[in-house]
């Protein structure tokens, strides 16, 4: 293939790879976010006195589980934009 | 069709000051209007002052007291409530934004990463400065440096690391705030625009019979979780700002 053909190629893959980067990234938060949020209703079920600052700090630990996943995100939206 | 353009937010006035643009857009009105509203709801709600409160007030004040208490309180202490006020402003002007932005034709200042990373910068900013105003920029230089390293060559080297490390873990720390605050946002407007769209995409008559109802309860739908959104991250930059702010003045932890 020439190069103006690859040129052409360059925006399809591009968002290719934003669709797999958002996929891939929401893949592994997601099972990150299930352990956590799993681990932190075991918790609660446990000792359901300590569920106010579980659920705190389950937000907490939420938050910057999810910013991974935003940070693909935001790669998705450069690529495919 | 492109998306995108939904968000990026519009001049309404154009102005400038030398070279800086300082354009009224409709970003900069929908911040006004936040700060508006910040202000007339706490102060009228303040101002009813019924002894068992009711309604505006109510609401109000348990959101006020649920910042006091595990934002500010439980994180900072007793001596770190000279934070309250940032820490609550923060809280609800990034709430009154995000809220706003489920309105329609306005438009989500925090879906704009020039808002939430002047915010973070604001943020960075008063976690230095309380870390330097509690130890002294001397001392809090030295917080950098974890305690308990070798001696000797091993100890200068790992000393370097660590500085190194610290660094990068400060520098990151407004980067994050910035970029999650944006990200949300701009992903929950997206997933409704998305499914508002849908209804335009679909060319056909019975695809639009089918896809139209499917696509308006899919919206009011995220409409509502976008809501629950709002909330809760304004509550993770409120609670994140009094965590960073209590590991600046408090660097055992």
């Amino acid at each position: 293939m020439d190069a103006t053909g690859l040129a052409q190629l360059v925006p399809g893959l591009a968002k290719l790879g934003g669709g797999l980067s958002i996929g891939l990234g929401a893949l592994g938060t997601g099972i990150g976010m299930g352990i956590l949020v799993g681990k932190a209703i075991e918790g609660m079920a446990r000792q359901p006195e300590a569920a106010g600052l579980l659920r705190t700090t389950m937000f907490i630990g939420v938050a910057f589980v999810e910013a991974l996943a935003l940070y693909a995100l935001v790669i998705t939206f450069l690529l495919i934009f | 069709m492109n998306l995108m353009e939904h968000l990026q937010p519009h001049v309404i006035i154009p102005l400038k000051i030398g070279s800086i643009d300082i354009s009224i857009s409709n970003a900069v009105i929908s911040m006004w209007i936040a700060c508006l509203l910040v202000f007339l709801t706490l102060t009228f709600a303040g101002r009813i002052g019924r002894l068992v409160p009711r309604g505006l007030q109510n609401f109000m004040e348990s959101l006020v007291s649920f910042v006091r208490q595990s934002l500010v309180h439980e994180i900072l202490g007793e001596e770190g409530m000279v934070w309250f006020p940032f820490i609550a402003t923060l809280f609800f002007f990034i709430l009154f934004c995000n809220l706003i932005g489920l309105v329609p034709k306005m438009f989500t200042a925090t879906s704009n990463i020039n808002v939430t990373a002047s915010l973070a910068v604001i943020v960075f900013i008063c976690t230095q400065g309380a870390g330097i105003a509690k130890h002294g920029v001397a001392g809090y230089c030295k917080t950098f440096v974890p305690k308990g390293l070798p001696k000797g060559i091993a100890g200068v080297v790992l000393t370097v690391f660590m500085v190194f490390v610290e660094f990068i873990s400060q520098l990151a720390r407004p980067f994050s705030l910035a970029v999650r605050l944006f990200a949300n946002m701009t992903a929950g407007h997206m997933v409704i625009l998305v499914f508002i769209s849908m209804i335009f995409m679909f060319q056909g008559v019975v695809a639009r019979v089918f896809v139209t109802p499917m696509s308006l309860v899919m919206a009011v739908v995220m409409m509502a979780f976008e809501i629950f959104v709002g909330l809760l991250q304004a509550f993770i930059f409120a609670i994140l700002a009094s965590i960073y702010i209590s590991l600046a003045v408090h660097p055992e932890h």
